[in-house]
């Protein structure tokens, strides 16, 4: 890759005015927040690409990142979003209740068909006393109000002031810090501070070493040594040729 | 009518994508009774977090603890509060999976209903639907110790002793914690894409709601107020920051009870700045906000409600015969792959 389809960058500092909440992963009755927030998510957050508000038939099936991002991919690229300094996070419990009257706790459900209770006392069991299998009470990991993160933006376009991430659209402040042109490094052994996107990845790097952070859609890489081109902004350096879903042919 | 000076951010009838219409309500909640707002269960002290006092000066250093009411408990009691008259006026639909008039929490919503469009769902596979309301944690001015205080419960057998017939003393003695009564927490409530009848249903919910958090049958008491209404392309600051720059210009000393009226005057102030922020586009008057609410009560009065109601659940019907076309069409296709590989 000879040529960069990116002329500057911007640094950009994300503030949590509220605790942010990702499943990224679930135990038991626990759901974890990693301490990353994914590229791919805050794309739809700055508003780059819109997901629809009603999900329908076949589009329940499976994401549709590919035919979001491949209009915008040309000139917008954005990294996941690492920590300043260490993240804090929070736990809180929920419990969802009916809007009926009446109301028992069942096993992981909230069974409100009062005409069920004979037949439960009778030792049967009721359909509205069945486990479900959608969490109704449980804990929360979240990422604690305060934390910042930070992110690079590829492409000069104007960013909203706030923004909305995660289930609970909790109120992300953004801050941009700095403004850099993007150059490009020959090929070359690289370390890369930045977190990025495995499935971003370029298909013409050689990877070394790295961190993995396990999360959907797709793994986030961290502290990644390299050889190829890469990019060089302010400081910073990341891999050149990232690309939404740049690896999609080597996993298909 | 003020709900017309709003038409450049309110939506006509409802469309599946979003276009970037922001319409955000100042809300003054105000705690009319002992109130219990925690996320940890019973017997935790109250919800509470560590932030800046303010926004300027001294201010900016000071860090208090501010009591926080969560977005989940600001939304739960409003949309049931609409949902009641939904299931009054029989606009409730039964949902495809087990025939059961649509309620909250059954995994079953029946997608076609008021409440699922505008406030949303996710149905296990099914599809899912994004709320178009989106709150935010609130902050109480005034700091936690203030405003917090302690009750202790104990509940007496029948004889009106600690003591059953058996001589076996009670357990149930128990200390809690609960917020006082007039204190005021500032809130930012950002509305996308909503028409001018959904929007009156919204604020409907959000001012005729009176009960919030635990135990609300005997405590919770909480009265709702409309500071301001904004149209913008963006979110406008967030309820923190609204209750730190309102902070800065009460000046000290703050105790509790605060006088609303000074409350309410600081608070406008502040927000009277952001019709310079950036994408903000209109900033409903004090008189146009006063004229937009007698818009809501009208609509939700006896005489106006069944029509009110009935003309928003109306303005989803393309949607209704859409879904139930495409379902069919699906149901098709699933016969010839039948066909096919018999």
């Amino acid at each position: 890759m000879s040529t960069i389809p990116f002329q500057q960058a911007k640094l950009v500092e994300l503030y949590c005015l509220e605790p942010v909440f990702f499943a990224s992963r679930e135990l038991s009755d626990t759901y974890y927040t990693e301490g990353v927030i994914g590229n791919y998510a805050l794309t739809y957050a700055l508003g780059r690409v819109n997901s629809p508000y009603r999900l329908q038939g076949e589009a329940t099936g499976r994401p549709t990142y590919k035919e979001d991002f491949q209009p915008i991919a040309q000139d917008f690229y954005i990294l996941p979003a690492s920590p300043i300094g260490r993240v804090t996070f929070r736990f809180e419990r929920f419990n969802a209740l009916s809007d009926a009257y009446w109301y028992a706790m069942t096993n992981n459900r909230v069974a409100t068909a009062r005409e069920d209770l004979p037949l439960q006392r009778q030792g049967k069991k009721p359909s509205s006393f069945r486990p479900s299998n959608f969490p109704q009470t449980g804990r929360l990991r979240m990422i604690e109000r305060r934390n910042k993160f930070q992110t690079l933006v590829f492409g000069n376009h104007q960013l909203p002031n706030y923004i909305r991430l995660g289930k609970f659209m909790s109120k992300v402040k953004v801050n941009v810090l700095n403004e850099f042109p993007v150059t490009l490094l020959p090929e070359g052994e690289y370390q890369s501070q930045h977190y990025l996107n495995a499935a971003d990845l370029p298909q013409q790097i050689e990877t070394l070493a790295f961190d993995l952070i396990s999360i959907p859609p797709a793994p986030i890489i961290k502290n990644l040594r390299f050889r190829g081109a890469a990019w060089q902004v302010g400081q910073m350096i990341v891999p050149a040729g990232l690309h939404f879903c740049g690896r999609e042919n080597s996993n298909e | 009518m003020s709900i017309q000076k709003l038409s450049s951010v309110i939506a006509t009838i409802y469309e599946n994508f979003p276009k970037g219409r922001f319409i955000t309500l100042v809300v003054l909640r105000t705690t009319h009774s002992e109130t219990i707002f925690r996320t940890e269960g019973s017997g935790e002290p109250m919800c509470s977090e560590f932030v800046q006092a303010g926004l300027e000066g001294e201010n900016q250093k000071t860090i208090i603890q501010r009591l926080v009411m969560t977005k989940r408990k600001q939304v739960a009691p409003e949309r049931r509060y609409g949902r009641e008259h939904l299931r009054a006026h029989e606009l409730l639909y039964t949902n495809i999976k087990d025939g059961s008039l649509c309620s909250l929490n059954t995994n079953a919503p029946c997608e076609m209903c008021t409440d699922c469009f505008l406030y949303g769902f996710a149905a296990g596979g099914g599809g899912a639907q994004k709320s178009r309301i989106w709150t935010e944690d609130a902050f109480s001015i005034l700091p936690a110790s203030d405003v917090v205080g302690d009750r202790t419960i104990n509940a007496i057998y029948e004889t009106g002793t600690m003591r059953d017939e058996k001589g076996n003393p009670s357990t149930a003695l128990n200390t809690s914690e609960y917020i006082k009564p007039g204190v005021h927490f500032l809130d930012v409530v950002t509305l996308k894409d909503v028409t001018a009848d959904e929007l009156r249903y919204i604020i409907g919910n959000i001012l005729f709601t009176s009960r919030y958090g635990a135990v609300s049958s005997r405590v919770g008491r909480m009265e709702n107020q409309i500071l301001g209404v904004f149209g913008s392309i963006t979110e406008l600051p967030s309820s923190l920051e609204l209750v730190q720059a309102t902070y800065d210009v009460l000046g000290k000393p703050l105790e509790h009870p605060l006088n609303i009226n000074q409350l309410i005057t600081a608070s406008k102030q502040v927000i009277a700045n952001w019709q310079n922020k950036r994408g903000v586009s209109v900033h409903l008057s004090e008189a146009e906000v006063t004229n937009l609410l007698t818009d809501v009560e009208t609509n939700w009065s006896e005489a106006e409600r069944d029509n009110f109601l009935k003309r928003l659940s109306q303005s989803y019907e393309p949607f209704r015969q859409v879904a139930t076309e495409k379902k069919k069409a699906k149901a098709k296709g699933k016969n010839t792959l039948v066909e096919v590989e018999s």
